[in-house]
C-alpha cells in the first residue's frame, strides 16, 4: 500500500531534490519525493492531507544523548531550565532556593510512606552565585523527619538533609574528605564525589538504579518523539554484552509503538573491565547480529575527560580563566591508539568524548598514529563534545578525516558560564566552532547530549545558529552558521557520523520513511524563532506519532 | 573495619606485577583486589579457580572484582565476602585521593595509599603535559611512594630522585625499591597476629621492630611517642587496653590515627613497625619507647 504525504512544503536535506510538495512511502521506505503528479506513477495510493498544512522534514538525529535523559525524569527535577517530561508535561526551572524548597515540598506531600526517600535531581549551583552553597538547613525545611537527597546535575555533588545523614548513620566523625562541614566540622549535607554520595545509599542508589529500567527506556522514546526525532543514540550505553541489557532494549524497540530507532554505543571502556579490548571488541561486532529494524549497534563510545564547568576537561595553554584545573584524564595516553585500534581494525565507529582541547589534541594525534598503523578512509570516527576545538585542530581532523559533534546546548545552557568563569571571552566566542569546521572541511553534527541538557533538535540548531546565551550575549558572531547548515547537523550529517546516512537523514527515494512533522518551516522563520517552532509528532518507518502535549 | 589499601601509579610503575606477587605470597590471609583498570588482569591462570560475573575466585580463598557496576556496588558487595583486607589497584590516571575515602566508609578503615613511581621517568611524566597533573596528584596523595627500578639508575641519580620526591612530596614517605620487586610488607601492611610470618618471599629488606607492655600506658603517653616517631617507620600497628575500651593505633607513612576500638580487647600495649632495612634504627624506637612508656611506678 502506498501512502503520499501531502505538506505545505517537505524539505528533504537531499540537495539534489531540495524542495516537495509530496512524499510517498510503501512498506515504511520512500518512493520519492515531488509533487503529487510525480508520485503518482509508482501506482494505487493513499493521500494522506493530515499534514497539508505542516513542514515535513527527515526525522531529526541525535547523535549524542542518554538513556539517562529517560531515566532522571523518572524522578522529580529541580534543574534551572524548564524541562518537558515524555508525557508533554512541564517540569518547571528552579530559579531560587525558596522555589526549590517549596517545589520539594510538593514532591513530599506526594510520598504517603513516610520512610521512603525523597530523592531529586537535576540542581545546579552554578546558577545560584550570590547564594550560599545548598546545605541540609536550607533542606531541613521541607522535612526534618522525610530523608532527601538532591542530586546535582553534574552527577559528582549531592546535597542532603539531617534525616537522610541520620537515615544512614552519616556522622560528623567520619573522615571521608568529601563530606561537607561548616566552620565547627559539623556535617552541612553536601557530599562531594561519589565515596561520599555513597555513604548515604538509601538515596545514591535510587539514583544509580533507575536508568537501566523499562520505564526509562519508554520515557527516553517519548521524549524523542516529542522533539520530532527519529533516530536516538544512547551514546556511552553500558553492559550491552550482558544479556539481560540487550534483551531489555530488544523488548522495547521490538514494539510497533516504540517511536523511536536507537543507535547503541557501548561504552569501549569501563573501569574496572575484565578482560581486553581485542576480546571487547568481538563482543560488539557480533551483537550486529542482534541488529533489528529500530536497534542498532553502529560503534564504540570512549570517554577521555571531564566537563568545562566543572573544570575536570584537560585544557589546552593558557588554561582555564578562573576557578581551579581539576582535569582529569579517563585513559592513560600511552594506551589510547592501541585500545582504539581493536575496534578500528574491525570496521567499527569510534565516537570519543572529548570536552578539552587539549583531550581533543590527544585524541587527533591517537587517530593519526593509528591511521598510519591500519588505514581506513572512511572510518567517520568522532570528537564529540569537541567544544574548544581550534583551528589547528579542525584543520588536521578535516585531513585524517574525523568529524566533528559539537555540544551546541552549551552556548544557551551554560555560555554566560563560559564566557565570564570557565575559559574567558576570547574562547567562550569560539565554543563549538560550527563556521570554522564549514570553512575547514570537517563534517559535524550539534547535539543535547541528553540528559544533560534536554532532548530536541530545534533548540540545538536554534544555539548553533543565534548563539544566544540566557544574558541576551551573542557568543560568537563569525561562528554563527545558516539555518540550513544547522539543519544539517541533526539530520544527515548526524547520521553521517554513524554510518547510517545511506538509511536516514534526508527523504530520498530508498530510505527509510522518517520525518518530523513541524507546523513552521526552520529555514523560513526569523531564526530566533526556530526553537519555539511547535512539533507535532513524527512519522517513523511510515508510521505516525502524534507528540504528547500536556493537557 | 576491613583493612582498605589503594595501590596507585601510572603506567609502567609496576601495580601489575606487584598485585600477582600479593596474590602468590597471600599466605592464609583472604585478600579482595578491586581492579580498576582496564586490560587484562594477567592473574596467574594455575591460580584460577572459577569465574563468575564480575569476579574471579582464586584458589587461595582471594578475590577479584571488577568495577563495571562501580565502586560503591562493588565495594558493597566485597564487604560481604568479609575479606581479610580490600586492595584497589587504581588505573594509571584515577583521582587516588578521591579512591582513599571510600576507605573511610563504615565498614572500612583506610589502610594506607601507596603510589608507586617508576624512578627512572617519573620527573619528566610529572610534567608531561597529557598526565602531569594527574601524575602530581597522586603522588601528592601517597602516604608511601615507591620510587620502582632503582637498579635502573646510578647512585647519584637515584639520590636525586629521592631528594626530588622528598622535596615535593613531603607528605609521604618515600621507600626506594629494586627489580620492581616492591616489598610486600608496605602494602600488607603490619599484623600484630603475622599470618605471613613465615614466608617473606624473597624480599627480606625489612626491619621489624615490636614492643608489649603488659599495662601501665595512658593515650597521652602514646601521643607523645607518635609525635617523636622516627620518619624510617614506613608502617606502625598496635593495640592499647583502656579502660574505657581498647584504642587501635595506625600508621601509614605520616598518616596517624588512634581510633576507638570497643569490640576488640587488647592486653596492654601491643605495637609493631617496620622500616627499610639499614635506615631503621631499633635503637632509637626501643629509646623512644622506654622514654615515653614509663611502666607503673
Amino acid at each position: 500500500m502506498i501512502t503520499i504525504y501531502q505538506a505545505a512544503k517537505v524539505i528533504t536535506m537531499n540537495p539534489s531534490n531540495p524542495e516537495a510538495t509530496h512524499v510517498a512511502v510503501r512498506d515504511g521506505i520512500i518512493l520519492g519525493a515531488g509533487s503529487l503528479q510525480e508520485l503518482a506513477g509508482w501506482g494505487d495510493y493513499e493521500l494522506d492531507t493530515s499534514f497539508s498544512d505542516k513542514v515535513i522534514l527527515p526525522g531529526f538525529v541525535e547523535a549524542h544523548a542518554h538513556l539517562m535523559a529517560g531515566g532522571m525524569m523518572l524522578l522529580p527535577y529541580m534543574g534551572y531550565f524548564d524541562r518537558v517530561r515524555g508525557d508533554g508535561s512541564v517540569a518547571p526551572g528552579i530559579k531560587s532556593y525558596e522555589a526549590l524548597i517549596n517545589a520539594l515540598k510538593a514532591e513530599e506531600r506526594k510520598l504517603s510512606d513516610p520512610h521512603e526517600p525523597l530523592v531529586a535531581v537535576g540542581f545546579d549551583p552554578i546558577y545560584f552565585p550570590d547564594e550560599a552553597r545548598l546545605s541540609r538547613h536550607h533542606l531541613d525545611q521541607v522535612s526534618a523527619t522525610r530523608p532527601i537527597y538532591v542530586h546535582h546535575a553534574s552527577g559528582h555533588l549531592s546535597t542532603v538533609n539531617s534525616a537522610m545523614l541520620a537515615a544512614n548513620n552519616v556522622t560528623r566523625d567520619l573522615q571521608v574528605d568529601g563530606l561537607g562541614r561548616d566552620a565547627d566540622g559539623e556535617l552541612d549535607g553536601e557530599l562531594r564525589e561519589p565515596p561520599a554520595m555513597s555513604l548515604c545509599r538509601t538515596g545514591f542508589s535510587v539514583v544509580q538504579k533507575i536508568n537501566n529500567t523499562d520505564q526509562a527506556v519508554i520515557e527516553f522514546g517519548a521524549q524523542a518523539c516529542n522533539a520530532g526525532i527519529t533516530t536516538c543514540t544512547d551514546l556511552g550505553g553500558v553492559s550491552l554484552l550482558v544479556p539481560k541489557t540487550l534483551d531489555m532494549w530488544r523488548k522495547h524497540t521490538d514494539r510497533e509503538d516504540f517511536p523511536v530507532r536507537v543507535a547503541q554505543y557501548n561504552l569501549g571502556i569501563m573501569p574496572g573491565d575484565s578482560g581486553d579490548c581485542e576480546s571487547f571488541a568481538d563482543g560488539l561486532l557480533g551483537l550486529r547480529q542482534y541488529e533489528t529494524e529500530k536497534l542498532r549497534f553502529p560503534g564504540v563510545k570512549f570517554i577521555l575527560d571531564g566537563s568545562i564547568q566543572g573544570f575536570s576537561a584537560l585544557l589546552n595553554e593558557p588554561g582555564y580563566f578562573s576557578g581551579s584545573d581539576h582535569g582529569q584524564l579517563l585513559v592513560v595516553p600511552d594506551q589510547l591508539k592501541d585500545m582504539l585500534k581493536s575496534f578500528h581494525t574491525r570496521g567499527i565507529n569510534i565516537h570519543m568524548h572529548c570536552n578539552g582541547n587539549l583531550t581533543q589534541e590527544l585524541a587527533i594525534d591517537a587517530v593519526d598514529k593509528l591511521l598510519r598503523e591500519a588505514p581506513w578512509f572512511n572510518h567517520r570516527h568522532t570528537l564529540t563534545h569537541a567544544q574548544l576545538t581550534t583551528q589547528a585542530q579542525l584543520r588536521k581532523m578535516a585531513r585524517l578525516g574525523l568529524c566533528a559533534n559539537f555540544f551546541s546546548n552549551h552556548l544557551w545552557y551554560w555560555g554566560d558560564q563560559h564566557y565570564n568563569i570557565t575559559v574567558g571571552p576570547e574562547r567562550a566566542n569560539q565554543l563549538e566552532p560550527c563556521a570554522s569546521a564549514l570553512r575547514e572541511g570537517v563534517s559535524f553534527a550539534v547535539h543535547s547530549d541528553a540528559g544533560v541538557t534536554p532532548l530536541g533538535s530545534l533548540h540545538t540548531m536554534w544555539c548553533a545558529v543565534n548563539r544566544v546565551t540566557p544574558s541576551g550575549r551573542v557568543l560568537g558572531e563569525y561562528e554563527k552558521i545558516s539555518a540550513y547548515e544547522a539543519l544539517k547537523a541533526v539530520t544527515i550529517n548526524a547520521a553521517f557520523q554513524m554510518h547510517l546516512d545511506d538509511e536516514i537523514g534526508s527523504i530520498e527515494a530508498g530510505k527509510k520513511a522518517d520525518f518530523a512533522i513541524l507546523e513552521e518551516d526552520p529555514l523560513a522563520v526569523d531564526p530566533m524563532h526556530i526553537r519555539d517552532i511547535r512539533v507535532w509528532g513524527t512519522v517513523l518507518a511510515g508510521r505516525k506519532f502524534e507528540a504528547a502535549s500536556a493537557t | 573495619m576491613i583493612p582498605f589499601t589503594v595501590i596507585g601509579g601510572y603506567l609502567g610503575a609496576g601495580k601489575t606485577t606487584l598485585l600477582n606477587e600479593l596474590l602468590r605470597n597471600a599466605n592464609g590471609r583472604k585478600l579482595a583486589l578491586l581492579i580498576n583498570d582496564f586490560g587484562e588482569i594477567n592473574i596467574d591462570a594455575l591460580l584460577i579457580e572459577s569465574r563468575e560475573d564480575n569476579r574471579i575466585n582464586l584458589s587461595n580463598g582471594c578475590i577479584c572484582c571488577t568495577l563495571s557496576d562501580g565502586f560503591h556496588a562493588a565495594i558493597e558487595s566485597l564487604t560481604e565476602a568479609a575479606p581479610d583486607q580490600i586492595i584497589v589497584e587504581a588505573s594509571g590516571v584515577a583521582d587516588v585521593h578521591t579512591l582513599a575515602q571510600y576507605g573511610h566508609s563504615p565498614q572500612l578503615q583506610l589502610d594506607g595509599v601507596i603510589v608507586l613511581a617508576d624512578a627512572e621517568t617519573v620527573r619528566i611524566k610529572s610534567k608531561d603535559k597529557f598526565v602531569g597533573r594527574t601524575i602530581q596528584r597522586q603522588l601528592a596523595a601517597a602516604d608511601i611512594i615507591v620510587a620502582n627500578k632503582m637498579d635502573l639508575l646510578d647512585k647519584a641519580t637515584q639520590a636525586e630522585v629521592i631528594s626530588w620526591l622528598e622535596t615535593h612530596y613531603p607528605a609521604a614517605v618515600i621507600c626506594p625499591a629494586i627489580n620492581g620487586q616492591v616489598p610486600l610488607h608496605l602494602v600488607m601492611g603490619v599484623h600484630l597476629v603475622d599470618k605471613a610470618a613465615t614466608t617473606d618471599s624473597g624480599h627480606a629488606h625489612f626491619t621489624r621492630w615490636s614492643w608489649q607492655q603488659p599495662a601501665g600506658v595512658g593515650v597521652e603517653d602514646l601521643q607523645q611517642f607518635l609525635a617523636h616517631l622516627p620518619p624510617e617507620v614506613l608502617r606502625l600497628k598496635g593495640t592499647l587496653s583502656q579502660p574505657d575500651g581498647t584504642r587501635v593505633i595506625q600508621v601509614v607513612g605520616q598518616r596517624q590515627e588512634i581510633r576507638s576500638a570497643p569490640e576488640i580487647t587488647a592486653e596492654g600495649l601491643t605495637l609493631v613497625a617496620i622500616g627499610v632495612e639499614g635506615q631503621l634504627e631499633c635503637a632509637q624506637l626501643d629509646q623512644a619507647a622506654g622514654r615515653f612508656f614509663k611502666p607503673d611506678p
